[in-house]
């Protein structure tokens, strides 16, 4: 036989092989994910609980047994574990198994959320309508090698969140006490010199003045970059590698990019905490596990693996069908909203008529668009810019989204051409990767039957927000996340729609400057009753969508897996992600 | 194999053009002798090709490619559906809620015959088509450049020797030591920038012609360097020496002289490049540098079929058995003109 044969032969075994592999491909159904999607977006209620509430130990997991280890999967290592400098969702979740703050989040059974003291007896009280707030620390809270937390350790880490080299934290607490330049109004504390406006008249007690009044300073405080550190153990910049504990575990070895572990911290008294349940005696946290991976290794379920989560590694958009038609995994699969909204801005600068961006609304394909990427589990359609984890959230569509997700081109034709309009060019800057082009090709298809002229230009994934984010960027229309710093409406409106905040690099990408919105931000900022003040952000948000100053896409959803040897492993709506506090290894 | 020794060789068999020299002799032979070998080198060459029944298989399997692809408005039109209609989108029952599709099989159906792209729903047979559509363009186009470049630079350097020699010969060694996997992937975005305004959609050929002309770049040294070893040592050969004798110019005895005896090495090299194009081509798509959506790419349409292997095979499988069986094909085919014009190498 030649050798010219032989590999003719080989190619034909081999299509013959892929064939039989093919043949017993079956087809594929919607598994619940068609009733989910006629469900309503579930509301995650927040609500502010009382001293009592504020009282540990924190409500038991049914059946929850102590003892054992468990494993953390995830793509990426933590960016930052020194609370100063935590922004990132993935990086408070972890935080929460060794830092403290002020006040905190308890998860309640039912799955919401109640603002309550964490070091502090209570949520901290105000007698000026929220210039002046006043905050009593618990007895017997205590730092990993036994001292004392005292009223000096919260004062010594609001100073040190002014120094120089915290660059990634929040900036709301520094800017409300001396102003948004309060940099130069205070240097930190590694000079010797005091913030004045954080008083501790005795060792229980903080008193913190602010310039103007923040009635939701509590929440405020509840982020994790105002989380406590010790002066004694402040290591400046290499305390980002190995926090000192407060919470109920302590940081054993962090090998950077591949594994985190954490023992327990035998200071930690569960008396004084209402947050945090401890139930492994370890955790390991593993990196470098990319989604496909991960989806791949809970629905094998092997060996360490089985008492494994994830914090953020979602199910693969691929999987998700078949994640949700297996029975097996039904009882591992975690799903819920994130606190993030997705939103496709509409640059006002350049395209000033209303009707133009009612067409542009009008027209969106929602439906396609959220099928390329995951379907339902993707998100729930949006029909406001707050999200429905925010409080007083609620739920407003006058372009008919919800009836017509695939989009309207005939209405948006009829406007357009009302507003003589037709053939607009639409520049649509995009992330340039497969899934994004697919999406891409779906918008320039419903927008080219609507009567827009069309042109995307490819972006670099990593360039994507800087270029968007000028003010010049030379685009219409372009698509970007947002979720609240705290479930107020304040942290999900306002850095996105003040006109004052139109800047290179800033967040209202739309370029929105409504003398009308920005008073109104102003009013409902300063209104002191939590239901009164969602009110007014709800009705804020409304403005905004009568106006039509850009597309709400979907609030988004989280799908996720962890293995079947674990307990009370849940959903932590507030940051979109697994929550650890209740886990326990059965 | 040993030559033998005191044979009548004249030791220069196993290179190849050497049978070319045959022909110069067998032309110059056949109107004074028409007993003597009744068949032209080309008739010679192209009767070993049919015995080969690898060649002839590979070779029509190759023609119906290209048949294919330039057929595809054709075959689109008979069969009623257009690569760019979101067929899955616009019905409501062809994709589930995630994109997969509902059908056994990837969707496969008397409707789609290859089933539906996942995700957009478009149909998949004339995705395909059009895709090797646009990989074959740019592969030949590849090809044709690349064996101009090579042919006109690799005889220069050959013949003219000396300072021009040693310049082209610098020029290929730097631009084969460059990474071109690398470079392409770096060069495609700038190419593309430089030639599209802010607001302006780019024009459909642009794509096309930026990819050929980057993959041409990286891709005529080989052939240039094998041209001119040939025509250097060519170029001392006796009728190299008349010619120069009787007064000709330099561009005839490139053209006349040499370019005639380099056919063999020409047709097989650009034979077994084409292949080696269309995967270049599919790389840089499947690297996400190529042509981009929503022109049809046979590339892109592996590496999106890539990510679908668990849940949707079907849609890997027919543009990924369409490519092995192409390339294979095309290999194959090299081969053969290769034995067929030179039967005396040694493989």
């Amino acid at each position: 036989m030649s050798s010219h044969k032989t590999r003719l032969a080989a190619a034909i075994l081999v299509a013959g092989a892929l064939t039989v592999t093919t043949a017993c491909s079956s087809g594929h159904s919607n598994g619940d994910g068609a009733s989910a999607s006629k469900a309503p977006a579930k509301i995650s209620s927040i609500s502010i609980g009382t001293a009592e509430d504020s009282k540990g130990p924190a409500a038991a997991e049914p059946g929850a047994k102590t003892g054992g280890t468990v494993n953390m999967i995830d793509r990426d290592d933590f960016s930052h574990l020194d609370p100063a400098q935590i922004y990132l969702n993935y990086n408070s979740e972890v935080s929460l198994l060794f830092t403290r703050q002020l006040t905190g989040y308890k998860l309640q059974a039912d799955g919401s959320q109640k603002l309550v003291g964490d070091l502090a007896t209570d949520t901290g009280s105000t007698t000026d309508g929220g210039k002046t707030w006043k905050f009593t620390l618990k007895d017997g809270v205590k730092w990993q090698d036994g001292s004392p937390i005292t009223s000096a350790d919260v004062k010594y880490s609001i100073e040190r969140t002014y120094a120089s080299f915290i660059k990634s934290g929040p900036t709301y607490i520094q800017g409300w006490i001396s102003g948004s330049d309060y940099r130069t109004a205070y240097e930190g504390p590694y000079g010797g010199k005091q913030l004045d406006a954080v008083q501790t008249p005795d060792d229980k007690t903080v008193v913190i003045t602010f310039q103007d009044i923040h009635p939701d300073a509590n929440f405020t405080l509840a982020m994790t970059g105002y989380g406590i550190v010790p002066q004694a153990h402040d290591t400046k910049e290499e305390y980002d590698k190995k926090p000192f504990s407060s919470g109920p575990y302590q940081i054993t070895e962090h090998v950077t990019d591949r594994s985190l572990d954490l023992e327990r911290n035998p200071n930690w008294d569960p008396a004084t905490d209402p947050i945090r349940n401890a139930y492994p005696d370890k955790w390991h946290m593993s990196f470098g596990v990319q989604l496909q991976q991960s989806t791949e290794r809970f629905m094998a379920d092997n060996g360490d693996d089985k008492t494994a989560f994830t914090f953020h590694n979602t199910v693969h958009p691929n999987y998700t069908d078949k994640v949700k038609g297996d029975d097996k995994l039904k009882s591992r699969t975690l799903e819920g909203l994130t606190p993030y909204v997705d939103y496709y801005y509409i640059n006002n600068d350049r395209i000033k008529d209303k009707k133009v961006r009612e067409a542009l609304i009008k027209a969106f394909p929602h439906k396609q668009t959220r099928q390329l990427q995951g379907g339902t589990s993707y998100g729930d359609y949006a029909t406001s810019y707050m999200s429905p984890t925010t409080l007083g959230y609620e739920s407003y569509d006058p372009y008919g989204i919800l009836q017509k997700p695939e989009g309207d081109p005939e209405a948006a034709k009829k406007l357009l051409t009302e507003a003589n309009a037709v053939g607009t060019t639409i520049v649509y800057p995009y992330n340039n990767t497969p899934i994004q082009q697919k999406v891409t090709e779906a918008i320039r298809d419903a927008l080219e039957k609507a009567g827009f002229k069309f042109v995307p230009k490819p972006l670099d994934a990593k360039t994507y927000y800087d270029t968007i984010a000028l003010v010049d960027n030379g685009a219409d229309l372009y698509w970007g996340g947002w979720g609240a710093d705290w479930p107020t409406g304040y942290t999900s409106l306002q850095p996105v729609w003040d006109g004052r905040g139109i800047a290179d690099g800033g967040q209202n990408l739309a370029h929105v400057n409504d003398p009308a919105i920005n008073s109104a931000i102003d009013a409902a900022a300063k209104i002191a009753d939590p239901v009164a003040q969602g009110k007014a952000w709800a009705a804020i948000d409304k403005q905004l969508q009568d106006n039509a100053y850009s597309i709400p896409d979907v609030y988004q959803r989280s799908l996720s897996l962890y293995g079947s040897g674990l307990g009370g492993v849940k959903f932590d709506s507030l940051m979109g992600l697994q929550y650890p506090l209740n886990i326990y290894v059965k | 194999m040993t030559t033998p020794t005191g044979a009548t060789t004249d030791g220069n068999t196993s290179r190849p053009g050497s049978t070319s020299d045959l022909a110069d002799n067998a032309t110059a032979d056949a109107p004074a002798d028409p007993g003597f070998r009744g068949l032209s080198p080309g008739k010679l060459m192209w009767r070993r090709f049919l015995r080969d029944r690898t060649g002839v298989v590979s070779a029509c399997v190759v023609l119906f490619f290209v048949a294919v692809a330039i057929l595809a408005p054709l075959i689109s039109m008979l069969y009623g559906k257009d690569p760019k209609t979101h067929y899955g989108q616009n019905a409501s029952d062809l994709l589930t809620d995630s994109g997969l599709p509902t059908g056994p099989n990837g969707g496969i159906s008397g409707d789609f015959w290859f089933g539906l792209e996942p995700g957009l729903g478009r149909d998949v047979l004339t995705l395909l088509i059009y895709g090797i559509r646009t990989s074959l363009i740019i592969a030949v186009a590849t090809s044709v450049l690349t064996t101009a470049i090579g042919v006109a630079l690799g005889i220069a350097a050959g013949y003219l020797g000396g300072k021009t020699d040693y310049f082209i010969g610098r020029v290929i060694d730097v631009l084969m030591s460059f990474p071109s996997q690398i470079f392409l992937i770096a060069t495609m975005p700038v190419v593309t920038g430089l030639l599209v305004a802010r607001d302006q959609n780019p024009p459909g050929w642009l794509p096309f012609v930026s990819v050929t002309l980057v993959l041409s770049l990286l891709g005529w040294m080989s052939l240039a360097r094998i041209l001119r070893g040939v025509s250097l040592s060519l170029r001392e050969r006796e009728f190299i020496e008349a010619a120069k004798v009787t007064g000709a110019s330099p561009m005839r005895i490139i053209f006349k002289e040499i370019l005639p005896n380099l056919w063999t090495p020409i047709l097989v090299q650009s034979t077994l490049a084409l292949p080696a194009f269309v995967t270049a081509e599919a790389g840089l798509s499947y690297l996400g540098v190529g042509v981009t959506e929503p022109t049809p790419d046979w590339g892109r349409m592996i590496a999106d079929g890539a990510t679908f292997l668990r849940t949707d095979v079907t849609f890997l499988l027919f543009p990924g058995i369409a490519m092995v069986v192409f390339v294979l094909a095309f290999n194959l085919l090299g081969d053969s003109v290769r034995d067929a014009f030179d039967p005396k190498t040694n493989r």
